[in-house]
């Protein structure tokens, strides 16, 4: 099997890009080391939540970041190609089997979600499970229920801080759920555990006895892995009232069905994904990646594409790398990093809150996403480098780190497109040797 | 104002100070501990965990070896909970001095301290990542002790004897009566308030702070020179013996396993003050090159956190103009202010080493029970502490075994730490705190590799719980230990650990985004100042 592009990474952007690739004809691979970052995120989409101040349009916001920050990486996409890249995952999420699950929201407004300690998180688009839980404009009154198994949901804390942060009314109880097993229990088995009507029924039953005339109901987000808006409609239907999810502390449900949809999207396109390879370096000739050195197992072989989708992620993925000596690279191709202090300058400041120098450090890239070398040139001009791995950004800060995923994604994708249509001779075709 | 009596004040909640308030309880005084901070916040909070044989002393200072190897023998007795016995060895690196081995092991011999030399491939058989270069390598009875466990087990036993125990409170004025020292002034740094505390007698064991409290019950002159010293702790434990470098104390020549991490130390350099503790970058540097030294591959190994301590190195007069503080006397030192100031009813300990606690604390005892006139004799020898009543030590492990058996009914709070609720939720109500980092020293709470990335939001939730206060609080306590945590990261942020905390970014602002939440966090205690400042890095 060869192939015309392979794609590093297999989180948010690494799928988008392969999915569109795949979806428009290319023969995609997606190599990963492991599974993705999409397990820890909460699976809301978010693009512009704070800039430094809270965001309520991010389109406009967007613009006027563009304009004032041109190293972001969302001034090398532009703010037009975010709002197609929520379109794009809109209709990948109603076409997937999870249907009718939905992703709802765009580049207007922003809703302010609760998260799992109550603060309202800007987000331009969610799952449709947990919009109930706006606080935009004050809302119905709302219950936030936890199950005791769970330690990574704690419902008082939650609403106590919803209520102190947008003066909601709120408040929060504890469930029992007839759970055997372990005393403890995480999102994912809980998740699977909600799919028995038994248990969700044990739910319904302690919740009905709580819950006051007009109150929403805000549950962890536990409701279901294989058919979450079954679980979800069931409960909403049951209770009589809205019911809405709240992300937990990692292992994250929502952002496991994200991952599945993606990958059945992938699969239904023809696109493959292999996990556990490392890419280790380059096979470089000149200006072009001719392939990739791969680590599987002990062994190591060279994989061969006409195009690289670099998306590895930051460094809490493991695709940037910094060691003991402050050298900082990627992890992969051994691309230089920009962004990084330089010797004797502080990379850390000793307050955490503050603004951390390291923290927009990354690949500096051009406007067709190719990765730059130190001397500002392009490194290969066959590489393009998608989401968290890209400088310029501090996309928890910011809350954009999705939007740029996706809209890095789908660009990169479609420069590649764009590349071997217009190609005058076809791109080579990928092989396989050994070294 | 309250006011409280008391036979003895004694002043620093350290080990030695800790150590002082068990032996008087033992020998029937009504004592009253008091330190600024939590106990064993200062200098023995902030040591790498070893406790000496005696080996490192036996060439260089002979009668503190001494002390060592006596004291090593009856801390392993009677706190034998807060000790693991690790054993220890003494390598030789490639480039050492060879003929220090000779002077080392007539050095064993002379200070009584039990040694064994083995084969270069026994060394390595035990200890499989130590440098396979080393030529010579001894045995001796080195251990690693758990310091919280050991202050607050003394702290604990001295209070089943009565005494009271008074944490965050700081002596702001020494009482006195003519030329008697009559008790002290101490402000509740947490709430302000004021406590009297009228005592017989008042003994100052502060450590690196004893001259700040002499001076203010006049006595000046004072020189407690504070030498700083940094450590790093690697995420796991690299080895499972103390290794030691075979040469004349220096920097970097010590590796300590204990509990789940190793640590490497440590520097030695002349600080301006006990509470400005600068990590640069070069002395992180310069350890992790040492730490290579003895463990090969240490620099690309994960590196938890960095912190420094201060020795209170006591000095009778001003020493000469040096950079190191490694030449002045390691003994501890005892100060009788009657004899120098013509004060009554106070005394001063500083200096000494954590091993040697228990003896610091018997000798200025024994000083208080001579000038009273009193014949009480010292029983911290034969006397175990809370805990240690079976005498059995402390073994890596227990932990697990216990977790493994409540599986099913009891939650794992702290992963790393194997920290369970019902242990966490007996701690919470039994401290009575908001400050997740004084539970983090009671059960090393976030201690691990994920440094409280996933239980600092459970804890602040079982909190808010426990504490009955209002979630704008229990979210002040989680920032607060937030930055508490960052405190010992940032300088040693490189490789995995530096995923790690990204890791962490990601759940506590771009997950939970706590930075966005009201947060109130009176009532903790405020950062000291120089550890918010940057450091110069090189």
């Amino acid at each position: 099997m060869s192939y015309d592009v392979i794609v590093v990474g297999t989180g948010v952007a690494g799928l988008a890009a392969a999915v569109r690739l795949a979806e428009d004809g290319a023969r995609v691979l997606v190599l990963a080391k492991g599974i993705g970052a999409t397990h820890l995120t909460g699976a809301t989409v978010d693009v512009l939540g704070y800039d430094p101040e809270r965001v309520e349009a991010p389109g406009d916001a967007l613009g006027r970041l563009v304009a004032a920050q041109p190293g972001h990486p969302y001034a090398r996409v532009g703010a037009e190609a975010v709002g197609e890249a929520l379109a794009w995952l809109r209709a990948q999420v109603a076409a997937s089997p999870f249907a009718p699950y939905a992703y709802e929201g765009g580049l207007e407004r922003n809703h302010l979600l609760p998260t799992a300690v109550g603060a309202p998180k800007p987000t331009a688009m969610a799952p449709r499970t947990m919009l109930a839980g706006d606080l935009r404009a004050g809302g119905a009154p709302i219950c936030i229920a936890g199950i005791r198994r769970l330690k990574d949901f704690h419902p008082l804390l939650c609403a106590e801080n919803i209520a102190a942060a947008t003066g909601t009314e709120a408040r929060g109880v504890e469930l029992d759920l007839p759970l055997t097993g372990r005393a403890d229990e995480n999102a994912q088995g809980l998740a699977r555990q909600l799919e028995d009507p038994v248990v969700r029924g044990a739910l319904v039953q302690q919740l009905a006895n709580t819950l006051r005339v007009g109150e929403r109901v805000g549950l962890p987000a536990v409701l279901g892995l294989g058919d979450p808006h079954a679980v979800w409609s069931d409960l909403e239907h049951r209770l009589g009232r809205p019911v809405f999810e709240i992300p937990t502390l990692p292992p994250s449900v929502p952002g496991m069905r994200l991952y599945t949809i993606l990958r059945a999207a992938l699969r239904r396109a023809g696109g493959r994904q292999v996990i556990g390879p490392e890419v280790v370096g380059p096979v470089a000739a000149g200006a072009r990646l001719e392939g990739l050195r791969v680590r599987v197992g002990k062994r190591e072989e060279v994989r061969r594409a006409g195009h690289v989708v670099l998306a590895t992620g930051g460094f809490a993925s493991g695709g940037l790398q910094l060691d003991s000596r402050w050298r900082a690279r990627d992890a992969a191709l051994g691309l230089p990093l920009a962004g990084v202090p330089e010797p004797g300058e502080l990379r850390f400041t000793p307050r955490y809150f503050e603004d951390q120098p390291m923290a927009r450090a990354g690949i500096a890239v051009d406007d067709e996403l190719r990765p730059l070398g130190a001397d500002g040139e392009p490194s290969y001009e066959n590489v393009r480098v998608a989401g968290a791995s890209i400088a310029g950004a501090a996309p928890w800060k910011e809350k954009s780190g999705e939007g740029i995923s996706l809209a890095t994604g789908l660009r990169a994708a479609g420069l590649i497109l764009h590349a071997t249509r217009t190609a005058a001779a076809p791109a080579a075709g990928a092989t396989m040797e050994a070294p | 104002m309250t006011t409280l009596q008391a036979d003895v004040l004694v002043i620093g909640g350290g080990a030695t100070g800790a150590g002082v308030a068990w032996d008087c309880a033992l020998r029937g005084y009504d004592t009253v501990l008091v330190d600024r901070r939590d106990l064993a916040e200062g200098t023995s909070g902030r040591f790498h965990g070893l406790l000496h044989s005696g080996g490192r002393y036996v060439v260089k200072d002979p009668d503190a070896a001494v002390e060592c190897v006596e004291e090593n023998a009856i801390v392993r007795r009677v706190a034998a909970d807060a000790v693991e016995d690790t054993g220890g060895l003494f390598v030789s690196t490639p480039g050492d001095d060879l003929a220090y081995g000779d002077r080392f092991l007539e050095g064993c011999r002379a200070s009584h301290l039990p040694v064994e030399e083995i084969g270069v491939a026994e060394a390595l058989r035990r200890e499989p990542l130590l440098n396979p270069g080393i030529t010579r390598a001894f045995v001796v009875p080195d251990a690693s002790v758990d310091v919280w466990k050991l202050v607050w087990a003394l702290a604990d036993g001295a209070a089943a004897h009565g005494a009271r125990v008074l944490t965050y409170h700081r002596v702001v004025g020494i009482r006195r009566d003519g030329d008697e020292v009559c008790g002290a002034r101490l402000r509740n740094e947490l709430s302000g308030e004021e406590v009297d505390v009228e005592a017989a007698f008042t003994i100052n064991a502060s450590g690196a702070w004893a001259a700040e409290v002499a001076e203010m019950a006049g006595c000046e002159g004072i020189h407690v020179a504070p030498g700083k010293g940094i450590m790093i702790a690697m995420n796991h434990r690299l080895v499972n013996t103390v290794v030691n470098r075979l040469v004349m104390p220096a920097d970097g020549d010590i590796l300590v396993p204990i509990r789940t991490v190793s640590v490497i130390g440590t520097t030695d350099i002349r600080s301006r003050h006990a509470d400005e503790l600068p990590v640069t970058q070069e002395e992180v540097d310069q350890m992790l090159d040492d730490g290579d030294r003895l463990v090969p591959g240490l620099r690309s190994a994960r590196a938890l956190r960095v912190w420094a301590g201060v020795r209170p190195l006591f000095e009778d007069k001003k020493t000469g103009e040096t950079d190191s503080t490694r030449d002045v006397s390691r003994s501890h030192a005892m100060l009788d202010h009657l004899e120098r100031d013509g004060l009554r009813r106070f005394l001063t300990i500083t200096g000494g080493k954590l091993t040697t606690y228990r003896l610091m604390a018997k000798d200025i005892v024994d000083a208080m029970v001579r000038q009273r006139g009193e014949a009480r004799p010292c029983r911290t020898a034969e006397t175990p502490l809370p805990g240690s009543e079976e005498g059995r030590p402390y073994r890596l492990g227990v932990r697990l075994r216990a977790r493994e058996e409540e599986l099913r009914s009891e939650q794992i709070i702290c992963e790393c730490e194997l920290v369970g609720r019902r242990r966490l939720e007996d701690a919470m109500r039994r401290r009575g705190t908001a400050n997740l980092d004084d539970i983090r020293r009671n059960l090393r709470l976030g201690m691990g590799p994920c440094q409280g990335g996933f239980c600092m939001y459970r804890a602040a939730g079982i909190l808010h719980g426990i504490g009955r206060m209002d979630g704008p609080r229990a979210t002040g306590s989680l920032r607060h230990f937030l930055q508490e945590r960052w405190k010992g990261m940032w300088p040693v942020l490189y490789g995995d650990q530096l995923r790690q905390a990204r890791l962490d970014d990601w759940i506590f602002q771009g997950l939970l985004d706590v930075e966005h939440v009201p947060a109130d966090t009176n009532g903790l205690p405020a950062p000291v100042d120089a550890e918010l400042e940057a450091t110069p890095l090189l």
